[in-house]
């Protein structure tokens, strides 16, 4: 019994020994996956490789399974444009027709098998699914099913009305795998805060998209119009867009080509801010700055004049002149 | 030595077994005999299906996978994001892409198995000296894993509209039906291919992996092959191109998506077209299978 007891002892010694020795190094090594996040730890840095994969799938459920393929000629096709200004129905739809006509009579009936229409997210008005279905059948008001399903109070918001909430899981599954994707928060953060009004989401995840990529200009862009278009605090927003600017000089004006998209929904957004406040000379200077960077010029110089020449302040209403 | 087990002998007396009263009856056109031949045939098929039914709830292949499904299905459900309810449509895509994979993974290695099964415990010998023909035996099995994998489907389906149907309170039943159906019917052309494979490869394992490797090809790439085709050089794009017409299309059956995105019906004539495609191809299969093995040495 001796004998088994003692190379036991002496075994567990070494192995506490070597544990202890180890595990500051282990701490302090830069290849040290504890993070408390279980994808870093399965997964390290190929998680980054899932990231955009997550991403695009979201933009597949905005466009409800019709997206191309690697086959497809998909030059028309304006991906993941879930991230942009949803086009009117039937305005641009025939453009971004990338099946195009049936190739042969396999490739038609294979066709009655999957979504073969370029539709969006929440097209039908309504988030169910039975609306959905109705308006693929074509006949909406007299749909059966549709016409026994009973619309509670706010299912019918402004726009879209819900059915965005589909994309939410894969942008936030694409940012745990790429904290440092900018553009997930961007896009998780306006669908939430524009079409579901979940706006304390919002803010919450883009305040994780700062945590994970400290000042930001794209996100304290998207984190100021919360502020001024959500919760109407344009002085909070004022603030944060103004960081915003800050940051975007030290970040991208040195570069060559520099996101002058961001800088420009900056400026826009604070001089509107500037104007309603009745500081013009600030209001002034951010037009001037815009001017340099806008496609708009003639109309920023048309605001610019206003401002310079008028005195009382007329409260419009705000143009993105960007 | 029995005329059945020897291939030299079979070739010349196939249908060794039951084609006894059928023989009798060949002196003059008797419909009783020919029905009564028929109806005994059926029996053997059912008698040998039965027995793959059987074999099905007894081992654990199925209950492993669906408690699997289910329990991913049900994570995935639960997990509430932007404090507000699960998203629907991320939850039924797992759900199915789990029933797809499980299925296919069923019906495979259960079919697969069938005959080399039979040969090695030599349970085939007795089973082929009673009146029950090579063409029935084969028959028979096909019929058995492709019920088995029918009855799988209608559990996993069940499970499916029920999760989908409490998440979203809705049961657009027939188009859960025509998903199960189609299906159900791609998997009778993969439980044919399986079969016909099973007696061309050696082992099932081998079997098991060129049936997966080639359905889940087919599923992934045969929509896109014309496409393929035209950006290649010939004699390539000729050679693509008539694989693309010649193969089984079983991306027809994969109608995941229209359920998914709340599309409507797939229109019944085409549904029923799809379906008769499916049958063409697994009679393919099955009378390769039939021929084959009547041909074959069976030890």
């Amino acid at each position: 019994m001796r004998t088994i007891v003692f190379p036991f002892a002496l075994l567990a010694v070494i192995a506490v020994s070597i544990g202890t020795a180890l595990e500051p190094w282990f701490q302090a090594w830069a290849g040290n996956r504890q993070s408390g996040s279980l994808l870093q730890t399965a997964l390290g840095d190929g998680r980054k490789l899932f990231a955009k994969h997550f991403y695009t799938k979201a933009d597949v459920y905005f466009h409800n399974g019709y997206y191309p393929t690697i086959y497809d000629n998909a030059a028309d096709f304006k991906e993941a444009h879930m991230a942009g200004d949803v086009h009117q129905p039937g305005e641009e739809e025939a453009l971004e027709n990338f099946l195009g006509k049936p190739k042969d009579w396999l490739d038609a009936f294979g066709r009655h098998f999957y979504p073969s229409r370029h539709t969006h997210l929440g097209d039908s008005g309504c988030g169910h699914s039975c609306c959905q279905r109705a308006r693929e059948n074509g006949d909406h008001a007299h749909f059966e099913e549709h016409d026994q399903h009973v619309h509670e109070e706010g299912d019918h918001p402004t726009v879209g009305g819900g059915a965005e909430r589909e994309l939410l899981p894969w942008l936030r599954l694409s940012a745990e795998l790429d904290p440092e994707r900018v553009e997930t928060y961007v896009v998780a953060s306006f669908w939430l805060r524009s079409k579901l009004g979940r706006v304390d989401d919002a803010e919450q995840f883009l305040r994780e998209g700062l945590r994970a990529n400290p000042g930001d200009p794209e996100i304290l862009f998207e984190l100021g119009r919360i502020y001024y278009e959500s919760r109407q605090e344009p002085v909070r927003a004022r603030n944060v867009w103004e960081i915003a600017l800050k940051r975007w000089g030290e970040r991208e004006a040195g570069k060559p080509e520099p996101n002058t998209l961001v800088y420009g929904g900056i400026l826009n957004n604070l001089a509107n801010v500037e104007r309603e406040q009745n500081d013009y000379p600030k209001a002034i200077h951010y037009y001037k700055l815009l001017k340099q960077v806008s496609p708009n010029q003639e109309k920023i110089q048309d605001w610019i004049q206003y401002l310079e020449t008028n005195g009382p302040p007329l409260r419009v209403g705000i143009r993105q002149l960007y | 030595m029995n005329p059945v087990t020897n291939p030299l002998l079979s070739t010349a007396l196939p249908e060794a077994g039951p084609v006894g009263p059928v023989r009798q009856a060949q002196g003059g056109p008797s419909h009783q005999a020919h029905d009564r031949s028929r109806s005994r045939s059926w029996n053997t098929i059912s008698a040998v299906a039965s027995v793959v039914l059987k074999e099905l709830y007894r081992r654990k292949d199925f209950y492993v996978l669906f408690v699997l499904t289910a329990l991913l299905t049900l994570l995935m459900g639960s997990v509430s994001l932007f404090s507000q309810d699960a998203a629907v449509r991320a939850t039924r895509e797992i759900c199915l892409a789990l029933i797809w994979i499980s299925s296919l993974v069923i019906v495979v290695t259960a079919t697969a198995r069938q005959i080399p099964t039979e040969r090695e415990q030599r349970t085939l010998f007795p089973l082929l000296a009673k009146p029950v023909s090579r063409s029935e035996f084969v028959l028979g099995k096909f019929a058995g894993c492709w019920s088995s994998a029918g009855l799988c489907l209608l559990v996993f389906y069940v499970f499916f509209a029920v999760i989908a149907g409490a998440q979203e309170h809705e049961w657009p039943l027939a188009n859960y039906f025509q998903l199960l159906t189609l299906h159900w019917f791609m998997l009778g052309i993969v439980c044919a291919l399986t079969l016909l494979g099973s007696l061309i490869f050696a082992a099932p394992s081998s079997n098991n992996t060129i049936t997966l490797v080639v359905t889940t090809g087919i599923l992934l790439m045969a929509r896109h092959l014309n496409k393929v085709a035209m950006k290649m050089a010939e004699p390539w794009q000729s050679v693509v191109s008539a694989l693309y017409f010649v193969l089984p299309h079983l991306e027809f059956y994969d109608a995941r998506d229209l359920v998914i995105h709340n599309f409507g019906l797939v229109r019944w004539g085409f549904w029923a077209l799809a379906l008769v495609y499916a049958v063409v191809w697994m009679a393919l299969f099955l009378t390769s299978a039939c021929w084959l093995f009547r041909r074959r040495a069976i030890h």
